[in-house]
């Protein structure tokens, strides 16, 4: 295979050479000629696609889906998030409410239910029928209320041990007229038992407050702006995973606030990561791992092991990782969040506002960002510009495959008729039915005419003058001497000077030179003598 | 023409690679991977498992092939095929069907019927097939030969026992582990617990505990039957004119209106992790929803050995339990799904991560190889105290039981409902009576009393 394509580049250099020595074929001009416009329509077609931005297409393209996704799901979870902070507020109001109520009926503050733990189990169980509202009309996953007491003060852990309830729909996302897929996460057992309400499979009785800022920042903040209205209290938790269970969600707390502006605890409404997923599934049609994600954001940092996701598995793998994304806008369409060396990711993001203003918590940033591995959107454009350049290529290979027939096909009758232009009878050669070369051929074969005529003439003279140069040769010295004086155009009077003979003597050899050359007259002689001289026999 | 012939091909040579996306053979493309939506009743403590283990797959053949598998829900088994059947008949608000789900044969047969499920005869060669226990195989060809469940992961019921509170009052009163061998002996052994429990208050009266609950009266009535060498229900219909139903009902009703079985509307777990049962007859796959600790009324808890036991046999009956389990099936959609789909079955059920599963579920394997030596040696592994003990007593009753797969038909779900719904209610009905004769009367009195006629009241509403 080597040493046939060597053998080939051998011959062609061989072709290339030979211009040079005999001039350019005709067929090689008219193939170059051709080259040259395929070439400059095939520029001329790569400018057009330039300007046009038909190569950027795919990225412009993928940007405005990306955009538009972000609209949608940025105001998707804006109105979502939104909604359920307001039903939390409400569900804050009613629940503090009626808590407060049913302490006061009892004879007991509020305040004082730290004091009096014998009455937590009928106060909790009384709030099941509102949270169960709370929670079928919220269409969330999961409603809580902790209260700032505990059922047994005594045990060692008392003080992050807080009661409340806890109940979670888990199929939010699906109508159904029937509840047996609200279970109980945290709660007294009796409200189960009385209410076949299954207990979930991590079930607690109590909320385990160690580490919980859904429960200490919002009663903390209270406490510290009592002039703030619940609107302006209410807090976001990030994605995070509570004590002893293994569902990743985001919970929405607002504080417990009695008549007299004590705080007793907090209540809310919980998004699973799992109802997120559900609700805010970005279309990936186009691109199957793109994912939406809602992420806290620090000094360019998406916080990924805080946020919730929808979308691609990829996604989940950074988040289990424990890792952030650092953002940059380094590129022109979109911003590449970059987890490390080997994997980053592209895509947009905007802000997302979960807290009014005035909100006790405003300075928390969040953002909603569409993204997608860098690789595959990467891909997708490489993959759209390399089929336009395929394309390309293909237009280009066949333009020269094109030139070469059309020259080959253009020169074909050139070259036959050259063939019969050689050829011996040119009057009987067929017509080329091309008018040119037609012509061509009548006008030659009719000047070959003229030119066989005039030949066969000078082929008779050529006879005679053969004969004559033959005839000399008989000529005696003497007459020869006399011949040469004459074809020096020597007259008989100066020939008989020159030799010192008379002259009688002299036109005796005259007349035998005369009649051996077989000529009458010195003026015959002389143009035969002429005509030797010029097809160049000397006399 | 030699020219136009060579010209021909090379312009089809080139436009080839362009029109080779055409070809009808099923070919994926990592690049453009296919999404398979995935429905799983695995959650709580197996949720985690399951992730790791769709990661594992995406991370893995799924890059290398092109599928992503994209979990879109979690739900209890009872929810789960609630959601199948309401999106099979397209209920209003109910959601699209996903591409793979769990689920169990009576939720297939209602899918199938509709033609909703694919066939995964037509993605598994009769070698493949050979690797799985024939059984499990069995039990999810329905339709004919249609293969329409695959065995992922299966089950059956064990005994679990709270052996730290177990020993307390065996300490008390010389109870035996060995008498809980029997249904018989439970209840014997629920008595003398409820008499030891009653006692720990002297100034309360018929204040005794319960001690056991089968998770499901429908399966403990199927197998009490079976281990009697009867069948509860002849071609769909129930059978309680057989002398075996009185022994089932003395090992249920009796002990339930005294207050020795627990009468419940949920799962068995919710009682034991409240200490208010200290054994239950339920599924394997339960064990995980048992917690380490029990929590008592004043929120003390303590941490707590759960003992897994053979089920119980009636006594005089063979060893017989229920084989269960969900497996999962492939709704029928576009070729390059099905077979993504399949691609994702045969790695989730090859021996290694069949066994990776079942060792942090409780689930038992499905191939003959990981059922095997494997097994063993994969127990000895185990961290997990409880699913070592599970899959040890799974291995004794796979050799010395006989597992039954229940009857299948369209009504069987609807037959259960209303068989243990019956059930409960008169035992329900009857201890609310027992309650308030005991006031009056001591214990055998007020159950004869209460307990008059409702065996016939019971058996005429079917």
């Amino acid at each position: 295979m080597k040493n046939l394509l060597l053998t080939k580049i051998e011959f062609l250099k061989q072709e290339l050479k030979k211009p040079g020595t005999n001039g350019t074929p005709m067929i090689l001009r008219l193939f170059l000629f051709l080259l040259v416009l395929v070439l400059t329509i095939f520029l001329g077609v790569i400018a057009i696609l330039f300007i046009t931005g038909t190569f950027t297409a795919g990225m412009a393209e993928s940007q405005r889906m990306f955009e538009n996704e972000l609209l949608h799901t940025s105001q998707d979870i804006s109105q979502q998030y939104g909604e359920l902070s307001i039903q939390a507020i409400e569900f804050s109001k009613e629940l503090s409410r009626s808590i407060e109520n049913k302490t006061t009926k009892l004879g007991i503050p509020v305040s004082d239910l730290q004091e009096h733990p014998e009455i937590l189990e009928e106060v909790i169980s009384s709030e099941l029928d509102r949270t169960l509202f709370c929670l079928q009309r919220s269409k969330s996953s999961g409603v809580f209320f902790i209260l700032n007491a505990t059922i047994n003060p005594a045990l060692d852990n008392a003080n992050n041990s807080r009661a409340g309830l806890y109940i979670k729909n888990m199929e939010p996302n699906i109508l159904s007229s029937s509840s047996p897929t609200i279970i109980i996460l945290r709660g007294i057992p009796s409200i189960s038992r009385n209410n076949l309400l299954s207990l979930h499979a991590q079930w607690k009785m109590e909320f385990d407050v160690s580490d919980a800022p859904y429960y200490h920042l919002p009663t903390n903040t209270a406490q510290a702006n009592k002039n703030l209205p619940l609107s302006r209290l209410y807090y976001w938790s990030p994605k995070l995973t509570l004590p002893d269970t293994s569902e990743e969600v985001m919970l929405c707390s607002v504080p417990l606030i009695d008549s007299q502006g004590n705080v007793f605890g907090v209540c809310g409404i919980e998004v699973s990561a799992m109802l997120f997923k559900l609700t805010h599934m970005p279309n990936n049609n186009i691109y199957p791992r793109l994912f939406c994600v809602l992420s806290p954001i620090t000094e360019g940092t998406i916080q990924f092991q805080q946020s919730v996701f929808a979308g691609g598995f990829s996604a989940r793998n950074i988040s289990a990782n424990n890792n952030v994304l650092r953002v940059s806008d380094n590129r022109r369409s979109f911003y590449s969040y970059k987890q490390n060396q080997d994997s980053s990711f592209l895509g947009i993001h905007t802000p997302v506002n979960l807290y009014p203003k005035g909100s006790a918590f405003c300075d928390e940033q969040w953002v909603t960002a569409i993204m997608v591995p860098e690789d595959d959107l990467v891909s997708s454009i490489t993959k759209l510009n390399l089929s336009l350049i395929g394309l390309l290529m293909i237009l280009i290979i066949l333009g020269i495959i094109a030139s070469y027939i059309l020259s080959q096909r253009y020169l074909k009758p050139i070259t036959e008729g050259l063939d019969m232009i050689k050829s011996t009878d040119l009057s009987a050669a067929p017509r080329t039915k091309i008018a040119e070369i037609d012509d061509l051929i009548s006008f030659l074969a009719a000047h070959n005419e003229e030119l066989y005529e005039r030949a066969r003439q000078e082929n008779l003279s050529l006879t005679i003058l053969d004969e004559f140069a033959e005839n000399i040769k008989t000529l005696s010295p003497a007459e020869r001497s006399v011949f040469v004086l004459y074809a020096q155009d020597h007259n008989a009077k100066e020939i008989a000077e020159i030799l010192c003979l008379s002259i009688n003597t002299i036109k005796t050899h005259t007349k035998r030179v005369y009649t051996k050359l077989n000529v009458t007259s010195r003026e015959e002689l002389l143009l035969y003598v002429n005509m030797l001289n010029e097809i160049g026999n000397k006399i | 023409m030699k020219k136009y012939i060579s010209v021909f091909t090379i312009v089809v040579l080139l436009f080839l690679p362009i029109s080779a996306g055409c070809d009808n053979s099923i070919k994926l493309n990592p690049k453009n991977p296919v999404t398979l939506t995935f429905w799983h009743n695995y959650g709580g403590q197996l949720k985690e498992t399951m992730d790791s283990m769709v990661d594992e797959f995406n991370d893995t053949v799924g890059a290398e092939k092109g599928i992503i598998i994209n979990v879109t829900s979690i739900s209890g088994s009872a929810t789960l095929h609630k959601k199948l059947t309401m999106a099979a008949n397209g209920d209003p608000g109910a959601p699209s069907l996903p591409d793979i789900t769990t689920a169990y044969p009576k939720t297939a047969l209602i899918l199938a019927q509709k033609g909703l499920l694919a066939d995964l005869n037509e993605q598994f060669s009769l070698q493949e097939l050979s690797a799985y226990i024939p059984e499990f195989l069995e039990e999810g060809r329905l339709e004919g030969e249609h293969l329409y469940v695959f065995p992922t992961a299966k089950s059956t019921e064990v005994l679990f026992l709270n052996k730290t509170l177990f020993d307390r009052f065996a300490e008390d009163t010389g109870a035996k582990i060995e008498d809980l061998g029997t249904f018989e002996g439970i209840i014997r052994t629920a008595s003398l617990y409820y008499d030891w429990t009653d006692k720990q208050t002297p100034n309360i009266a018929n204040d005794g505990k319960m001690f056991f609950m089968p998770d499901s009266l429908f399966n403990f009535t199927l197998i009490g039957y079976k281990q009697m060498g009867a069948e509860f229900i002849k071609n769909g219909v129930t059978n309680f004119i057989s002398p075996e139903y009185p022994r089932v009902w003395e090992c249920y009703y009796k002990p339930a209106v005294i207050g020795q079985v627990a009468i419940h509307n949920g799962y068995a777990t919710d009682l034991a992790k409240t200490g208010d049962i200290i054994c239950s007859t339920g599924s394997t796959a339960g064990v995980s929803f048992f917690s380490p600790t029990v929590t008592y009324a004043d929120n003390t808890s303590e941490p707590i050995e759960l003992d897994i036991l053979p089920y119980p046999v009636f006594e005089g009956g063979k060893k017989a339990a229920i084989q269960r389990g969900a497996g999962m099936s492939v709704i029928k959609s576009s070729k390059e799904k099905e077979y993504a789909a399949a691609i994702f079955l045969k790695w989730f059920t090859n021996p290694d991560n069949n066994l990776h599963f079942v060792s942090s579920t409780g689930y038992l394997p499905v191939t003959e190889e990981a059922f095997g030596e494997i097994m063993s040696q994969e127990i000895k592994n185990i961290s997990d105290e409880r699913i070592k003990k599970l899959l040890q007593t799974s291995r004794i009753m796979q050799k010395e039981y006989e597992f039954y797969i229940p009857p299948l038909f369209e009504d069987i779900d609807e037959l259960q409902k209303q068989y243990e719904g019956q059930l409960k209610e008169t035992a329900t009905q009857s201890r609310k009576s027992y309650i308030e004769f005991l006031k009056s009367n001591n214990q055998i009195t007020a159950y004869e009393t209460v307990s008059n006629g409702k065996y016939d009241d019971f058996i005429s509403k079917f």
